[in-house]
């Protein structure tokens, strides 16, 4: 029931471009270009639904159909991302010196698990969000997003730090460095800092806690 | 300039002579400059008779854009030692330039077997050749890799 209930868009667009050394990978490339539609997938959602519906789809017939319309409902809706909102699971990624701030953030002076922000203990198949903790290089973008396809899907990923928004220290010039992780996974909340202060993350935490809620960031 | 790295310098110089082609002395550091055809016989003896007894590290430079510009790399070893306890703060360098058409290096994998990884990276890193290297396959480098070494003054990086 609740399987199209996270993303607004089941159909998320790829927001830029791999780095040049990186597209000769054929496995990454192949496994981004899974999550786009295909021109002709596209032209039949807008035939069959509307422009404004793209993110409707009709294969399960009739009892999709109701339960789609039942959890669009508002308080139905509301209720289900008030769940989702007060219980997140983090994956564990390590990949650069912003994890140091990361585990400062969960120590008990910040204490993020009043709102929601669990320990990341789990399973990657029971986790909601992954923070990327730094700088991403080459070879550790397979991984990024092998942790992230095995995520089930109301997904959520917080980039941390300059190198994982932009390359950050190792921007322009870098051989192996992924010049910002949007290349590779779609991002809802960046945090800026290098690395950020457990003050700054647990900001972005709040705010993600507020784009769950309420679809975008008040 | 203290009195050991002096003599550790006249020594060098005393027992090499001609196999040397330039040497710096300074602080903490001696570095001599070798022909290929004598930097193992070097070797053998600093390790035989001197007591530098393992390699801290092995790097290369780009002289093609350095300041006296020439089409060649340099290859620097950095000694160091154990068993003398005079020369425990020092470092010694022994190079040797080859040409960056195509460069190729003897391995002193048997006089040292500590610069067996740093070779490899050296190899990757710059596409130096190292003869007689046991491993001689890339290190650090993921195996999609299909531009030229990136630490080569040649190489753009992709950028974005």
């Amino acid at each position: 029931m609740l399987r199209y209930a996270g993303s607004v868009l089941p159909i998320r667009p790829k927001s830029g471009l791999f780095g040049l050394h990186l597209t000769t990978s054929k496995n990454i490339v192949e496994m981004v270009e899974e999550r786009e539609a295909t021109p002709l997938e596209r032209d039949r959602i807008l035939r069959e639904d509307s422009v404004g519906r793209v993110d409707r789809r009709r294969e399960g017939g009739e009892l999709q159909l109701i339960t789609y319309r039942f959890r669009n409902f508002r308080l139905i809706r509301y209720l289900v991302n008030w769940g989702r909102m007060a219980s997140l699971f983090p994956v564990h990624l390590t990949t650069a010196c912003c994890s140091v701030e990361f585990a400062a953030t969960h120590s008990s002076r910040y204490d993020p698990e009043r709102f929601g922000w669990l320990p990341a203990t789990g399973s990657l198949r029971q986790s909601d969000v992954v923070v990327v903790e730094g700088t991403v290089t080459s070879k550790m973008a397979q991984r990024v997003r092998l942790i992230y396809d095995q995520m089930p899907d109301p997904k959520w990923v917080i980039a941390m730090g300059a190198c994982a928004i932009s390359g950050g220290l190792y921007a322009k010039d870098s051989y192996n460095v992924i010049q910002g992780i949007d290349d590779i996974v779609p991002v809802d909340v960046y945090v800026p800092g290098c690395p950020p202060r457990p003050e700054t993350l647990f900001e972005g935490i709040l705010l993600l806690r507020e784009k769950i809620l309420y679809g975008r960031a008040l | 300039m203290s009195t050991t790295i002096e003599a550790l310098a006249d020594d060098l110089s005393a027992k090499f002579g001609q196999a040397i082609k330039s040497k710096i002395v300074d602080k903490k550091i001696v570095k001599i400059e070798v022909g290929r055809e004598d930097i193992t016989a070097v070797a053998k003896y600093l390790r035989d008779n001197m007591g530098w007894d393992h390699v801290k590290a092995v790097t290369a430079i780009d002289l093609s854009r350095a300041t006296k510009k020439e089409d060649r790399l340099e290859v620097i070893y950095h000694l160091g030692t154990y068993s003398r306890a005079d020369c425990w703060g020092l470092d010694l360098a022994i190079s040797c330039r080859v040409e960056k058409a195509s460069p190729r290096m003897t391995s002193l994998t048997d006089i040292w077997p500590s610069c067996e990884f740093h070779e490899r990276e050296a190899f990757e890193m710059f596409g130096i050749v190292f003869e007689n290297h046991p491993n001689l396959k890339r290190l650090l480098l993921p195996d999609y890799w299909s531009d030229i070494p990136p630490l080569l003054k040649d190489y753009q990086p992709p950028g974005r």
